[in-house]
Formats: C-alpha cells, structure tokens, sequence
C-alpha cells in the first residue's frame, strides 16, 4: 500500500507500508501478532501529491500535483536502502485554467504512464526512457478529472464536466465523444470509475460508472453510448467542499458492486445490479463511518475521505484515508442470503 | 538479537573522559556465550571496575538487565549502579525466576547463582526521577519516566556542559497503567533512542482491544475457557484492567483469575510504586484502588478442571513451564478454549510451536499432545513507534540523533525524516561499531574586572536574556583563560603597542601653490561634510575628524598636485570615503 501526503510544505512523505499478515493474501504460515503496518520504504517530495499511481511490474511510482502538470517517477526499493528515491520529473507546460496532470499506469508493451491535466495536453509517455508515445487529438481545452487504460490500445478520459471521450491509439486523430452527462441546473463535477480486471479481459465491456459532486451516479456500456445502462442518485449532503475528494471505484472481485467517497467522512458501497435507469435514490449496501467518528473531541472540522480503493483480491475489503491522515482498512458482513 | 522483540541491551559511552554502560541486557534466544554482550570490547582481562565510571539501568525486563549478575560477578565489577526505585525491587525477583529455570529445569552450568543476584543488588544505588546524582565530582546523572513498564526511566548523564540521554524502551502514548515518557528542553549534545519500532505503523489502540475484548466475549459466551500466559510483570496490568474495566461495562459473570505466586507480587509492588503509575491511577486510588480488582481473583490449581466459563491469567508468558503450561495441556483437547499469546515467544518454547502452527506437540514422557482449542496472537507491547521518536525528539531537542536498533536494518529514510525536520546529524551504527560524535564544550573564561566595568558603561543596558557582544584580549597563560583589555594583554606581556597609519595619493590636476589647493580642498570639503569637523590648519594641511589631509607639489608635473590622505586604522570607513570623494576631483569654479 502506498500512501503519500499533499499538504503545502514542502516535505510531504510518500510511504510504501506493508499492511499487517492478516491482511495479505498468503495464507500466513503462522500466527502473527501484528496488527500494524509496517513502513518499507519511504521517500519526501517537494510538492503536494494529489495522484499517485504503481507502474505495473516494476519498481517505479509515477505522482502528480500542483502547481503544474508535470508528473514525477520515483524508484521504491533499491536493494540496501529504504528511501523512495525521484528518478525523473516530466515537465509539462499548463495550459490556461489548469493545475494538474490526472494519471493511469499500464505495463503492456512497455511500462506506460498516461497523464494530462486537460483534454487538450493529453499524452503517454514511456516511463523508463521518458519519450512521449502518443499524442491525444485535442477536442477541447476542458479540464480532466480522470483517465484510464481500457486496454493496450484504449484510452478513456472524463472531462470535469462529465463528458466522456474514448481515444484508440492506432488511431491517432479521432477521439471518440461517448455519452455525455445527464443535464443538471447547477454545474456538477464528474469523476469516473473503470473495472480493473485482468489483462486479457475485453475490458470495453464493462460498464464505467460517473459519479457527480451532487451524487448522481450513472453507468454506461461503451459499446451502447446512446444511452445509460443505470442511472441513480446517492444520499449524500449537498457539495460544500468542492469536488476535488470524489471518487468512485469498481469492486475488482465482487460483480456489481462500487463504491464511492469524497462527499464527507463516509464511504459507500452499493450493489449496481438492482439500479435501473429512473434516477431513483439508490440504497447502500454499507456505510462505513469510520472516519467520522474516530477522532477524539470536536474542535477541528470532520474529517473528509480524500481517496478510497478496494482490496485486489479479498472481495469485501476495501482501503480508505481522510484528511485526519487516518487509513482505514475495513469490510463488511453481508447479511445471511447474499454470499 | 535474533528476533526484532528480544534483543540484548548493552551500550558504552565515554564522554569527557568518562565511560558510562548503559543496560547489561541478556539474549533470550541463545542457549550459550552469545546471550551475554562481549565484555571484552572494554578489557581483554580482568575486572570491569576500573574501566566504567558507572552503570545504568533502564528498566528490568531481562533484555536490558538480564546479563547483570554475570557481569558484576563472574566478570567482574565493583563500582555503582543506578536504577529506579521499582526496578531495584522488581529487577531481583525476575532474575531469580529465570535462574530457577534454566539452572534448575534446563540443567545449565555456565549461569549466575542465587548468592550472585543477592551480591551483585547490594552494588545497585536507586534513584528518584528528576534527582540529579553527582556519580563523582563530574558526572551526574538524572532519570525521567519513560512509560513502558513499572520504574523505566530514561537517564540522562552529564559531564560538565557535555550531555547525552539514553532512553532504554519508552512510550510516549499513555495507557491504562502507565503514563507517556516525558523530558524536558535539556539539549543534549546526543539522544539515544531504541528505534525497533520505528518502521511501524500501530493499529489504533482502541481497535487492538476491542479485537482482544471480542475474541474473549465470544469464547466466553460460547461456554469456552480463555487462557492468557503473561509474564508477571508488564502488560498483565494494562489486559487486567481492560477485562475488568470491560466486564463492569457488560455485567459478565464468568471469573477471571489471576495465578498466584508472582502475580500477588507483582500487584503488590504496583500499589507500592503508585507514583509511577499513571495520573488516572494517582486521582482515583483514594476512593476505588485500580488494582483491587471486582472481577478478578486469585487462582487456585483446582479452579482449572471446574466446568464453565473462565479466564486465567496464568505465568510464565512462553508456556515454557510451570503454571500456564499445566493449565494449558488441561485445555488444549477442547476447540471451544482459546489461548490468547500477548507477547514474544523465544524459539524452543510451547508459545513459539503453537503460533508457528504446530497443533501436535510433544510434551515430556513421549505424549502427544493435541492442540484443538484456538490460538490467537495479540500484541500489546509499549514501544515508540516513528511518531513516538520524532515526538521525543521535538521534547528534548537534541544536537545529535543515535538510533539503536536490530541488525541489518534499513533505517535510512527515518534517519532523513529526523535530519530533515530537526536538522541534526543522525547515527545508526550496528552492533559492535563506534560511532564518533563531536561536541562543542563551552570553556569557560574570566573576565578582568577592569574591562567589564568598561564594556557595560558602553551602550543600554544589556538585555538579560540575550548575549552582549564585547571586546577584549584573550590571554591563555599557564592553564587559565582570561580576557582582559588590550591594554592590560600588552602590558601583562610585555609588547609595545603599535599604531596603524595609512597614506593615501590623490592625483588632482591644479597648476596653482600648494596652499592655494589646500584651500580649495578645505572648502570643498566644508562644504560637502556639513556633519564632521572640518579644519584648516595654520601649516596649510586639512584635517577631517581625525584624518590629515596635505597638498603637496607633484615632483615631475607642476600642473598636478598631490593629496596625501592619511589615517589611522581605526579610521579606515572614513579614509577610505574621504580617497573616493577626492578622487572625483575637485569642483571648477573656486570660492
């Protein structure tokens, strides 16, 4: 588990923790006490870490972060030491309105990050040789809240407004518009979720959810943009601290099931496969309130979960942090009927 | 060590010429020489005593005092030993316990005897916290709580104005029983710090204990037996008052036991060394005792085999031997029990084959013994973590950093943390190395009356709380250092005082008599230096302030004249002004 810091000095901590026994897929050889996680390697950076991303079979962490769009490479584990070293920064120049680069890692020709703070800066760059690959046609200068590899030659990117845009590789100047976002009377901010699945896996058919700072959540097949496969809305307060905590995710081992977080000091877990596409008020399947209530005394404002993941393979078991620098690793009990 | 929890404690420092040891631990996990520290790194031969000025103790867990008696008595040393109050009555009682059983139940040799425990605690000299204790004319010592267990300090010794502060095993989070380490700003030139937990992150300490609670809740409640192997003293306390505190709030009836023998003891000297407890503990002893526990009784043998629901708090904490053990063979065929291990297991022992995952073992007479009641881990341990080392150091504020760990550890991104955010140098030598760290040690000096009356009348009143800068002559002379007024150094000395003239040349292009010059000069600098003393002198000659300034006739040019700018060297800022304005030259029109 990495987890790094974004507050405005400049020694923010990257850390690589190995989490407790329990909580590794092995089955421990024998019992073990801990109950703690471990600091592995460690590592500071000079600028807040917003994003930060594992480059799949390797070594190597990309992060990004204001006050540019330039990503940084950063090498864990050298044999006899324990500092998270920088290898590289990637400089970019911003463009008008945007602060920085959104990132997803792939491994598949060659260890690849994708990276760009708006639709209009949006590249792949070879991380150990740092040459840019590909280029995305530019349809806009709007800024981006996520990007992801569907596969080796897809790329998917969510504009902040919602919009949807799917890019080919081999086909360097179309950049496919997918469906847009259901209209709203205030201005919402999207973010997305894909499905990690294995490689191999015709990721194009799974559906990418969008979650909006008002808590509209609609999911979509990419093959069938005209229109959504569901569409629904979660309880939550109304956006007061802006969109730049939200988040949703795919449950990588359990079908149907997201979670999302970023409005308050809840996440919540949801079965999408009872939505339809009324737009009705969906129910969680869980609420994890453990950030709300783990601080002792009231003076500061409630905590905030600032990103939550799901565990690779245990299928109730997610990750979350919040803004109290806590980091939960929790699951559920499904109620007797459900596996 | 071998194992990340046990190790053996032993560290010398020699500071202004004084050679302190700090801990005489003793290795769990070795069976032979390797369980004591190597003595021969102070002396090849011989007694210990005239090499160490002192030895200190931190607390009495074995790993830090284990090898005591060994080195006083079979190697040899006669001179003082500090420790607290609690671990000189604590410390004898352990010792004795482990002697018992690897001289008597293992058959060992090489071991210190019982006569030896007794001589070698008639050398130890207890302390209180915050006492300074002069060891000897220069040293000094002073111990502070350190949380951890009953009577852990952390000591900081003091040789003049070179200090170094060793904090053996401290928490700096409080607990049930014990309060937080504390220290004062004391800067010392060096901290040392253990830092095997430093790359832990702890689990919350509420979540570890209502894992603990339920895990007994649900044995208990199924009808099952709970038993804890804890070593007398240490966390026993802390889980006693979690389970009491626990089955108040919950109205549970099944009983909890405490074995008897070394555990009555142990809350005996809890209550004896109730200062050392934590605040919770102090302010409420007077109506509700905390160790005068409602739920918890003393144990008897025969309590094992009645039906029911239990929990046992049983000694030794391995299930090595005696009590726990007999109570665990009792147990262990049924899967509704449960042992809960709350600590380190040395290899070789029951605890260690059960958490490795043996459920078949082999007890003496050939028996097998199978293992189908469950067998859980906790650990409850009072260590600082990276956030406990980091806050101990913003506490203490130290010059240098030495982190004392296990083996082969990677530490390098703690030891950047620490350097980055204090800015201070950090150590981390392994076993067996020297580290080497220097100290600036103020020298003292005396100043001559004289000179200190003078210096004071100069300028306000100094502030009392920051330095005044002054001036004077250092004299060292046979041994002593005195400062004193240039003056009095010379005179002491016997030199001749020298002045400091400096001269000038000003080019300047002016065809008339040298006196018509020095006038044009005197005028022009009446004119530009309206706030000095500017004078014309009967000889012809300028003086500003103190700097003389003369015109005289080029020797080859009679269209130059020549100004000479002269002054002494306390004057350089104004002669040097003086030069560059003259040598701007001279305005055209003559008044």
């Amino acid at each position: 588990v990495c987890v790094a810091g974004y507050g405005q000095s400049d020694a923010n901590e990257i850390l690589q923790l190995i989490p407790p026994p329990t909580l590794l897929t092995k089955e421990a050889q024998g019992l073990c006490p801990e109950r703690d996680f471990k600091v592995e390697c460690g590592g500071f950076s000079e600028r807040p870490v917003y994003s930060l991303k594992h480059v799949p079979d390797t070594s190597l962490l990309v992060t990004s972060g204001p006050p540019d769009s330039s990503i940084q490479i950063w090498q864990v584990s050298a044999e006899d030491s324990d500092v998270i070293k920088s290898v590289s920064t990637i400089a970019i120049e911003n463009g008008t309105g945007q602060s920085w680069a959104k990132i997803a890692t792939i491994s598949a020709r060659a260890p690849w990050v994708l990276h760009g703070s708006g639709l209009d800066r949006v590249q792949i760059t070879e991380v150990e040789s740092r040459k840019n690959v590909y280029t995305a046609a530019s349809r806009g200068s709007e800024e981006l809240s996520g990007l992801a590899f569907l596969d080796c030659n897809t790329l998917l990117l969510c504009c902040a407004t919602g919009r949807l845009c799917l890019a080919d590789m081999r086909q360097p100047q179309s950049l496919m518009e997918a469906m847009p976002v259901p209209s709203a009377p205030c201005r919402e901010q999207w973010c997305m979720g894909t499905r990690h699945g294995a490689q191999g896996l015709e990721l194009s058919s799974q559906p990418v959810a969008r979650l909006s700072s008002r808590g509209l959540l609609t999911l979509t097949d990419l093959r069938k943009t005209t229109e959504f496969l569901a569409l629904a809305k979660a309880r939550v307060p109304s956006p007061g601290s802006g969109a730049e905590f939200l988040c949703v995710s795919w449950a990588p081992a359990l079908e149907g099931y997201l979670a999302i977080s970023g409005f308050d000091g809840l996440v919540h877990v949801y079965d999408t496969q009872s939505w339809d596409s009324s737009g009705r008020e969906a129910e969680p399947v869980f609420v994890h309130k453990g950030h709300a209530f783990g601080r002792a005394g009231g003076s500061e404002d409630p905590p905030l979960v600032t990103v939550h993941t799901w565990h690779l393979q245990k299928p109730r078991t997610l990750l979350s942090a919040a803004t109290d620098g806590s980091l939960h690793v929790w699951d559920w009990v499904q109620p007797c009927g459900k596996c | 060590g071998a194992g990340q929890d046990v190790g053996r404690s032993c560290i010398l420092v020699s500071i202004a010429g004084k050679n302190v040891m700090l801990d005489c631990g003793m290795h769990m996990g070795y069976n032979d020489d390797r369980r004591f520290p190597d003595f021969s790194y102070i002396t090849q031969n011989g007694r210990l005593t005239d090499f160490l000025d002192c030895v200190i103790i931190s607390h009495f867990h074995l790993d830090h005092c284990g090898a005591l008696p060994y080195f006083s008595e079979m190697v040899g040393y006669d001179g003082p030993i500090y420790m607290t109050h609690p671990t000189k009555a604590i410390c004898p009682i352990l010792l004795e316990d482990y002697r018992k059983i690897t001289v008597d139940k293992k058959g060992e040799t090489n071991f210190f005897t019982s006569q030896m425990i007794k001589d070698c605690m008639k050398k130890v000299v207890a302390v209180h916290l915050h006492q300074t204790v002069q060891v000897d004319e220069e040293l000094e010592i002073k111990a502070y709580y350190a949380g951890h267990v009953l009577g852990a300090a952390m000591f900081q010794i003091k040789v003049g104005c070179e200090s170094v502060v060793y904090t053996g095993d401290y928490n700096m989070t409080p607990d049930r029983h014990l309060g937080a380490a504390w220290i004062d700003k004391c800067r010392p030139d060096l901290l040392i710090t253990e830092s095997t937990y430093a790359t832990t992150i702890r689990d919350s300490k509420r979540c570890r204990e209502r894992d603990f609670l339920k895990k007994v809740h649900e044995t208990v409640e199924r009808g099952g037996k709970v038993l804890i192997p804890v070593f007398a003293l240490g966390r026993a306390q802390e889980l006693c008052i979690l389970l009491e505190t626990f089955w108040e709030r919950m109205n549970l009836k099944a009983p909890i036991y405490f074995s008897t023998g070394l555990t009555e003891k142990a809350n005996h000297y809890y209550k004896l060394f109730i200062t050392w407890t934590n605040q919770k503990i102090r302010k409420t002893f007077v109506q509700r005792n905390m160790f005068e526990f409602k739920h918890i009784k003393a144990f008897d043998r025969a309590f094992a085999d009645n039906p029911g629901p239990m929990v046992v708090f049983a000694t030794p904490g391995m299930l090595h031997a005696g009590q726990s053990l007999q109570i665990f063979r009792k147990w262990a065929g049924n899967e509704k029990n449960m042992v809960i291990m709350p600590g380190y297991c040395v290899q070789g022992t029951v605890g260690h084959k059960i958490l490795s995952g043996q459920r078949k073992l082999e007890m003496e007479g050939r028996q097998i013994l199978e293992v189908k009641m469950q067998v859980e881990y906790m650990s409850f341990s009072a260590h600082a973590d990276a956030k406990g080392i980091m806050q101990l150091i913003r506490q203490a504020e130290p010059r240098n950093v030495l982190l004392v760990h296990g083996e082969a550890k990677k530490m390098e991104f703690l030891k950047q943390k620490i350097e980055q955010e204090f800015h201070v140098s950090c150590f981390m030598p392994a076993n067996g190395e020297t580290t080497t760290i220097l100290t600036n040690p103020c020298i003292p000096v005396d100043i001559s009356l004289g000179l200190l009356k003078r210096e004071t009348a100069i300028g306000p009143l100094p502030d009392a709380k920051k330095p005044k800068l002054m001036h004077g002559s250092l004299l060292m002379k046979d041994n002593s250092f005195r400062l004193v007024s240039p003056e009095q150094a010379l005179k002491e000395l016997g030199l001749a005082e020298h002045q400091l003239r400096f001269t000038c040349r000003v080019h300047i292009q002016d065809p008339r008599k040298e006196h018509e010059t020095g006038l044009r000069v005197y005028n022009h600098l009446k004119g530009i230096l309206k706030d000095y003393s500017v004078q014309h002198l009967p000889d012809g000659s300028i003086t500003v302030e103190s700097i003389l300034i003369q015109a005289t006739a080029h020797s080859e040019d009679q269209g130059t004249k020549v100004l000479l700018v002269s002054w002494t060297y306390q004057d350089e800022e104004l002669g040097s002004y003086l030069t560059s304005l003259l040598k701007k030259g001279l305005p055209q029109s003559t008044p």
